[in-house]
């Protein structure tokens, strides 16, 4: 958001560019919250990122990073029962984790108004599977409200507070990637007053005790307050019937997706369809469908994943005896991301309209061409430690990335940013799913599988959101295998909150509780833990290798900070300090005369600082350490086997003086 | 009701998103106006492929703007759908080729970053003739600079290579916002002084 005051100062009649997340927090705002938690995820970490950054000028809001989203949601519970407005966040995953506290919250309903948005992941570009969450609601019973654009992200998350309140749920606001990072323009309401934001809670057993008999109550409370709710949504202003012209085909569709219709009926030109668009896909009114099914005889739900909503249509088409046919998942794909180009597509099969041309020819085109290009695909930072913690493991475990040979060792990935080291040219995880999985999988391969070393990998921040028990566990098993923590002090991957690792914050200023990992590994049990530098990779491939000749749980830390933070920290103390300007740089370059072209640094270590250039006097490459992106962590330098990397310290000021040709005199 | 539609692609690292969001923030001055348009984030990380795009909706007026089947858009761009696609890596434009049209402009940086396939020997990647010959077969407003090596030698640094492109965008496109209002926005900005001056720069290529 440029003119970011306005994301708290804003009222009624202000506009500003805002990201699909951040109006979701607007909303939340709006409507007098005063919590809001989350473990970051993306694609939602922006909601509680964007609150936490401008807490200090909000009035009586408490924002928290939680370590997981189980604790997260019993969070937001708390400040719900304790007459506090709450927003809860996670992505789509991060409602397995946080599913206990979501089934309960049905039983015992809430207080003040709860709102759990979830970033759903379709086409998974940041996630490890696709899920639909909206599917939990079969049985938390929590209603799902779907905007389709930054306005109705805003509104909808204000008035869903209303809504939760009026009927004792939380109440989900499902926001794919596409919502979450849509961009655009969001027109402002007022904010409630903020001064009488005050906690009070008052015991309610008849809700809040659930066992037994009482547990038994609250189920039947909780179905019967799911029915007033689907009356209340017969004629609420978040389901539109959109009725024109005399067609007997109509289309239902929710969130995004009815985004993209409406986009997709003006590219096609088609005008005259009915049209239901759904505010709350879950539950779904049979008075609501049976009057939008008057008149109609084929209607196609469209929307992604696996059809949830032509589930519910389905069956209240059965229920209210709807003769006509029912379309869905025939012409809109189950998996994937489902595009602008994919509903024109299906639309344009389902009512066999010609595709416009420029699309026809685009879109051949692009067919064509993509196979033929070479794939591109995400890699670590330059200088990130992560980098040198996968180089010393593959190289401890004798593995190149260019020879064609099986590693006998077998790595279990896990969640964070080096996930990314499952891509090539590291290949170095064998299996990954979900966080923590790593260290319990890898842990019965370990058992079963004798003859094969297994290594399990985990960062910190998602050691911390669950596995301590996993480790324990471990342990009190006599389990054998090397476990990994990749300790680079943030959950860096989801824009950098702080973890119980975090030493200083980015302005430097200290953390008041930083946890000591080794310690708090070694009062787990186990007994051979050590911390390390992976920047010094010979070491720590050195390290590597002895570990795994010892038996039981072994822990390496790899303990280095995330570059970027650091470089983010150093230009702040930079600026603010001119004697730093004044110290010596190092330069690291490589020496065409002493490079063999080896591939070390090129394709082992695979730092895209190091690239191939033209070489002008004899029209072959060489290899080059590009300085305006090379950011001086010195592991191609230790690992060059040549020598043919060197080290150049220079004086900044020289330099400078240098580059603008002055003599020193008349400066 | 007028349409827009501006695609900005890149690698992570390049700025593509800033240029997304200076070219939104230009655009609030009319209230029968609506602007969109989503970022691809996350997962790509250093290296990967990044796009973001810009969607301008220009209303004929408020009946229009409040007409559901009028004011509702997708955030996305369709196939052959872009008036003007900016791209920062020579190899992404042959992948953005997918929003283009006839009338389509376009505007790439020739500077490549070496994916890891390539790096592996695995592929190779394509010469910059045959990046032109291809976009060529769909439109012929094709302008490309090594923008890396003017943001450099202006600059010496490659961050404000993403502003100088949208220089560029001004200079050859025909687009409906105010340059001034880009301006204005890069003034109230960080490092306003060297975005202005690269987005002039940018202008004058």
């Amino acid at each position: 958001m440029a003119k970011s005051n306005l994301f708290v100062n804003g009222s009624e009649g202000d506009k500003a560019i805002v990201l699909g997340n951040e109006a979701i927090a607007r909303g939340a705002l709006e409507a007098g919250i005063g919590y809001a938690s989350m473990y970051p995820g993306t694609p939602a970490s922006e909601i509680i990122a964007v609150l936490d950054k401008n807490k200090k000028c909000i009035e009586n809001l408490y924002t928290e990073f939680s370590l997981n989203e189980h604790i997260s949601l019993h969070g937001a519970i708390g400040a719900s029962w304790s007459g506090i407005r709450s927003l809860c966040a996670m992505k789509n995953v991060g409602l397995n984790v946080a599913s206990e506290p979501a089934q309960f919250l049905a039983y015992t309903g809430v207080k003040a108004g709860l709102v759990l948005a979830i970033g759903s992941d379709p086409g998974a570009p940041s996630s490890s599977n696709e899920q639909d969450d909206r599917w939990y609601s079969l049985h938390t019973y929590m209603p799902i409200m779907e905007p389709s654009n930054i306005q109705e992200a805003k509104d909808f998350t204000k008035d869903a507070f209303d809504v939760s309140e009026e009927f004792s749920f939380g109440i989900v606001l499902m926001a794919p990637s596409r919502l979450c990072h849509n961009a655009g323009v969001l027109r402002f309401g007022d904010i409630r007053d903020r001064k009488n934001i005050k906690g009070n809670f008052k015991k309610d057993p008849e809700n809040y005790l659930n066992l037994f008999s009482l547990a038994v109550k609250n189920h039947a409370k909780y179905l019967e307050r799911n029915e007033l709710l689907k009356k209340y949504l017969i004629e609420s202003k978040f389901n539109k019937i959109i009725n024109e012209g005399q067609s007997k085909i109509g289309f239902i569709s929710s969130g995004v997706i009815y985004a993209h219709l409406m986009e997709a009926f003006d590219i096609l030109g088609v005008y005259d369809h009915k049209i239901l668009k759904l505010g709350f896909s879950f539950p779904i009114s049979n008075e609501l469908i049976k009057r939008f099914f008057e008149g109609l005889e084929k209607v196609v739900v469209v929307e992604e994943a696996e059809g949830f909503l032509e589930f519910q249509i389905k069956k209240i088409a059965y229920e209210t005896g709807f003769k006509g046919n029912i379309y869905g998942k025939e012409f809109f794909s189950k998996t994937g991301e489902i595009t602008l180009d994919d509903v024109i597509f299906g639309v344009s099969r389902f009512l066999e309209k010609p595709l416009p041309a420029s699309f026809d020819f685009a879109s051949k085109k692009y067919k064509e061409l993509s196979d033929k290009l070479p794939q591109r695909s995400g890699t670590f930072c330059i200088g990130c430690p992560h980098r040198a913690t996968f180089y010393s493991i593959l190289k401890a475990v004798g593995f190149s990335n260019t020879e064609e040979k099986e590693r006998d060792v077998v790595i279990a990935g896990d969640i964070g940013c080096y996930t990314l080291g499952l891509l090539p040219p590291y290949n170095a995880m064998d299996f990954l799913t979900c966080m923590n999985a790593g260290l319990s999988i890898g842990q019965a391969i370990s058992n079963f599988d004798k003859n094969k070393k297994v290594i399990a990998l985990v960062g910190d921040s998602t050691f911390y959101h669950s596995g301590i028990p996993v480790l324990l566990n471990a342990v009190q098993n006599g389990a054998d295998i090397l476990y990994i923590i990749l300790d680079n002090s943030w959950t860096a991957m989801t824009g950098h909150q702080k973890t119980p690792s975090t030493q200083k914050d980015i302005d430097g200023k200290p953390s008041a509780n930083v946890l000591n990992l080794k310690d708090l590994v070694k009062s787990l049990g186990v007994s051979y833990v050590k911390s390390l530098d992976p920047n010094s990779v010979k070491r720590f491939s050195a390290q590597i290798k002895s570990a795994l000749k010892e038996p039981g749980v072994k822990v390496l830390i790899a303990k280095r900070e995330c570059i970027l933070q650091e470089i983010r920290r150093n230009k702040s103390l930079f600026k603010n300090d001119a004697k730093v300007a004044e110290t010596g740089e190092s330069l690291y370059e490589i020496q065409k005369s002493r490079c063999v072209k080896c591939s070390e640094c090129f394709v082992e270590l695979a730092c895209p600082a190091i690239i191939l250039k033209k070489d002008e006097d004899n029209g072959g490459d060489y290899y080059y350490i590009d300085p305006a992106s090379c950011v001086k962590c010195g592991v191609c330098y230790e690992i060059c086997p040549n020598s043919a990397i060197r080290k150049v310290e220079f004086d900044l000021k020289s330099e400078f003086k240098l580059k603008k040709g002055l003599p020193e005199a008349i400066v | 009701m007028k349409k827009f539609n501006i695609a900005i692609v890149g690698l992570g690292g390049q700025g593509i998103i800033t240029m997304g969001t200076v070219m939104k923030n230009a655009a609030l001055n009319s209230d029968l106006q609506d602007v969109s348009g989503s970022e691809r984030r996350g997962g790509a990380q250093r290296e990967g492929y990044v796009e973001t795009f810009v969607k301008y909706i220009f209303y004929e007026n408020a009946a229009e703007m409040n007409n559901p089947r009028k004011n509702m858009h997708s955030p996305m761009i369709e196939s052959g759908g872009a008036n003007a696609l900016i791209s920062l890596e020579p190899l992404e434009t042959l992948r953005g080729i997918k929003y283009l049209n006839k009338n389509s402009i376009v505007i790439f940086n020739k500077t490549p970053y070496i994916p890891i396939s390539v790096r592996m020997g695995k592929t190779k990647y394509p010469e910059i003739s045959f990046i032109v010959s291809e976009l060529q077969k769909v439109t012929k407003h094709i302008y490309y600079y090594d923008i890396d090596a003017i943001s450099l030698e202006e600059f010496n640094s490659l961050t404000q290579k993403n502003i100088i492109a949208l220089g560029i965008l001004f200079a050859k496109a025909d687009i409906p916002i105010e340059r001034s209002a880009v301006e204005s926005v890069l003034a109230e900005g960080k490092g306003a002084e060297n975005n202005l001056k690269a987005f002039a720069l940018g202008l004058n290529l």
